[in-house]
């Protein structure tokens, strides 16, 4: 990168039009001369115009060199890319795409990532645009109001207002518990803390009133933590002189003698945090994931497009292909856990992959492996055929063995 | 575990934005050769343009010869002052491409200055990916001729110099002028444009163009006309193209009405549709650009580095769904990317070994999950003592029920 970077120096300071031009201004410095001789002299006009003949030829060829120079630069510019990019156009070949036919999929993906992203408007003009040209785009009619509301209730949040946010867990209270999230809960205790530090000087009554409306709901799945709100109550007065500065703990290796005082400890990165709890919550409960899928899997493509281009090179100079249909021939590593969600279950005894039509399948002893591989190992294909486990002496039947999902 | 990196292979990134680099280069390319043609032309007029008058002023009495080197002189001064701008034009064209490469560099630059060790989880990789989603989108917008989406969203991105949105622009227009107007002036005019570069590539898209002026002469039973112009635009590719123009010779004696295959497929209609591939295709290749969407690619091997068998299957997956707040769902299971990644031609990745939660457990309904993730559940659900949650089906369970699985 940088030698392209050097050669872009050079067109930038020396190998461009600049020179060219500082040099016609020459030509027209000449041409204006012999004009204002031959007007002042009109007798040394053939004189003049000889002279000028030749200083013209030798000015318009200092322009011609100046061209060259660009030229020359522009060579070595693209010399340099040659370099750089030596194998890049196999990356770019039509091989490594394979959803060329999925147009109308890859532009509803699009749009989805844009009201995801809260491009609203920018999204809406897409969605117009594809139907002008006659290939409109389905996207979920509802998306980009329950989007808006993402973003209008984060806005709040970084503006450190809790209440759309707190409103909107407690009016899916019910969907959010079914999940074993503690979103709602979360929210409340962070604006409890709030109220608290706020209070420090004046008073306890807000963040107490707040405690006795809301904390009620949360009594029987929240008890202890609740119990740690109420309790700080009790010490608020050391809590506030450490919070102000004006009592710092002396003794460094425990610096929280007031109990309770790390609940009020990096706020900001609760409030950072609960930012993020929401959006995962929020889009869960939408059905969709956390992140743009658009974007892990774009990022995941360019990590994986060097390991395929590689193959296909392989493949190629061997002249053989991969067999196995629908299935990559090789490993594509991945940052783990932020790329990997499904877990994995690969038949140790056939060493593939188990799919809907062959699933995995566990033995009585607590041992899995792939239905087409019990069925091999069976003797026989009845209910009652016996098999070993290839992996502990137990015996069993093939009726015994379950389907398992992983 | 299944592999898994972190490492963060620059060089190999870059390869993938080549075009970013590639074609501000092939436009500064372009600026030269028309400032290198300007040149020539000038160069050659204005020698001409003195000779003749140094000649003609020896041959002139003295006193005579003033008034016409005068006059010449000024027309040439104020030619050359024309010149001077249009390369003053074209200076300013390169400044702009050399802002552009210098930004482009430096955004490639920054992936640089990423750690390579744990690159891929830098937040800093993060950053310059998102920033390369934005490019690739563009990249896509105006490829499928969404223009207008394209410039308001390069707008919001503040992304102006890493995307080349006039350049597709024009390909839009030309391409359009095919596909819709059925005329081949504009696409021939950037065929002269751009005459060197094609004929270097032994490119048949003017050919192509000038078969089918020729063919819609003939449509309107003009053979007359159609013949003139066989002769004097289609003879001279007789070399590449000599079976072409002995068929096209031959649609003289056919009638658009006809029913013989060879004859029916230079009249029909798919013809444009085919010119407008041939251009768009010729266009990319001149510039340096890729055929295809950069974005299509990356996602096509993108979808099958993450495709799993479960993400497709009729039973929803015991791990990363939607039903549960312990684990993100699978992007590949989003409603984004799902039909997207269906079907075998998008293969799924390739595991060579099993990567499941620590110490799994089944459930009495067959759903395999980790101790853990179970446990976590009950506690935040704050179950009943000793009962569990399925947290994918929500069905309840007495925890005595959990079976050890043994995952080898």
């Amino acid at each position: 990168m940088d030698a392209i970077e050097a050669e872009l120096t050079r067109l930038t300071s020396k190998s461009n039009l600049s020179k060219a031009l500082t040099n016609i201004d020459g030509c027209l410095e000449l041409l204006q001369a012999a004009r204002n001789q031959i007007a002042e002299d009109p007798d040394s006009a053939a004189k003049t115009l000889a002279m000028l003949q030749q200083t013209m030829n030798s000015q318009l060829e200092k322009v011609g060199s100046d061209h060259k120079d660009v030229y020359t630069g522009l060579n070595k510019f693209g010399k340099a890319l040659d370099k750089k990019f030596k194998s890049a156009s196999a990356y770019h070949s039509p091989r490594h795409d394979n959803i060329a036919n999925k147009q109308p999929e890859l532009h509803r993906a699009v749009a989805m990532h844009l009201m995801r992203e809260g491009h609203f408007s920018v999204a809406s003009h897409l969605l117009d645009e594809a139907t002008g040209a006659g290939h409109p785009i389905a996207v979920p009619p509802s998306l980009e109001e329950d989007f808006r509301t993402l973003y209008s209730i984060l806005d709040s949040l970084s503006g450190h207002d809790l209440n759309p946010a707190i409103e909107w867990a407690h009016s899916r209270a019910h969907d959010l518990e079914h999940r074993g999230s503690n979103l709602e809960f979360e929210l409340c205790r962070l604006k409890f803390i709030t109220l608290f530090l706020d209070a420090l000087e004046t008073g306890p009554e807000e963040a107490m009133q707040f405690a006795r409306t809301e904390f009620h709901r949360f009594q029987q799945r929240h008890f202890r933590d609740c119990l740690q709100l109420f309790l700080a109550f009790t010490y608020r007065a050391g809590i506030a002189g450490m919070m102000t500065g004006k009592n710092q703990p002396k003794d460094v290796v425990n610096p929280a003698p007031y109990p309770y005082y790390n609940l009020f400890q990096n706020v900001e990165e609760r409030w950072e945090n609960i930012g993020k709890m929401f959006t995962s919550e929020y889009c869960g409960l939408l059905g969709l994931s956390a992140e743009s899928p658009l974007f892990l899997a774009v990022t995941a493509g360019s990590v994986a497009l060097p390991v395929l281009e590689k193959l296909r090179r392989i493949t190629e100079d061997k002249g053989t292909e991969w067999t196995s249909h629908g299935e990559l021939p090789v490993e594509i590593p991945l940052p783990s856990p932020r790329y990997h969600f499904h877990s994995i279950f690969v038949c140790p005894v056939s060493k593939g992959q188990t799919t809907e039509d062959n699933p995995p399948m566990i033995l009585p002893c607590g041992h899995v492996i792939a239905k087409e591989s019990l069925d091999q190992l069976a003797k026989g294909n009845s209910a009652n055929a016996h098999l070993k486990c290839p992996y502990c002496p137990k015996e069993c039947t093939l009726g015994s063995a379950m389907q398992v999902i992983i | 575990m299944s592999s898994s990196t972190t490492r963060l292979d620059a060089e190999s990134h870059a390869l993938l934005d080549e075009p970013l680099l590639r074609l501000p280069h092939e436009m500064l390319r372009k600026t030269f050769k028309t400032a290198q043609k300007h040149y020539e032309r000038e160069q050659s007029h204005a020698m001409t343009t003195i000779k003749e008058a140094a000649r003609s002023a020896s041959k002139r009495p003295s006193n005579d010869a003033a008034t016409p080197a005068l006059k010449s002189l000024d027309a040439l001064i104020s030619r050359m002052q024309g010149y001077k701008r249009k390369v003053e034009v074209l200076h300013e064209e390169e400044k702009i491409l050399h802002g552009h490469t210098r930004k482009r560099i430096a955004h490639l630059q920054d992936l640089y200055k990423i750690p390579s060790a744990n690159g891929l989880v830098d937040p800093a990789y993060d950053e310059w990916s998102k920033a390369r989603l934005d490019r690739l989108l563009v990249d896509l917008l105006l490829r499928s001729g969404y223009v207008d989406t394209a410039k308001e969203f390069v707008e919001e991105k503040q992304i102006g110099e890493l995307v080349d949105v006039n350049v597709f622009v024009q390909c839009a227009r030309i391409e359009r002028s095919l596909r819709e107007g059925k005329t081949t002036a504009e696409c021939l005019a950037w065929c002269t444009e751009n005459k060197q570069s094609l004929r270097k590539q032994k490119s048949k898209l003017e050919f192509e163009l000038r078969l089918q002026q020729f063919i819609e002469l003939v449509r309107d039973l003009r053979h007359k006309d159609a013949m003139a112009h066989s002769k004097k635009f289609l003879v001279p590719h007789s070399e590449a193209h000599f079976d072409d123009i002995k068929t096209a010779a031959g649609l003289l004696a056919v009638l658009p009405t006809t029913q013989c295959p060879r004859y029916q497929a230079l009249y029909s209609a798919d013809r444009w549709q085919k010119l407008a591939d041939i251009f768009v295709s010729t266009h990319h290749s001149l510039y340096g650009l890729p055929q295809r969407p950069l974005i299509s690619t990356a996602l096509s091997s993108g979808l099958s580095a993450l495709k799993t068998p479960s993400c497709h299957s009729k039973v929803v997956s015991s791990s990363a769904n939607s039903a549960s707040s312990t684990h993100s769902l699978c992007p590949i299971c989003s409603t984004e990317l799902n039909e997207l990644a269906a079907g075998t031609e998008v293969p799924y990745a390739h595991h060579a070994r099993s990567s499941v939660k620590n110490d799994p457990v089944m459930l009495p309904n067959g759903r395999i999950y980790g101790r853990d993730e179970i446990e976590l559940l009950a506690s935040k659900l704050d179950l009943r003592a000793g009962w569990i949650r399925d947290p994918t089906t929500g069905e309840e369970f007495e925890a005595n029920k959990m079976r050890k699985v043994y995952i080898m």
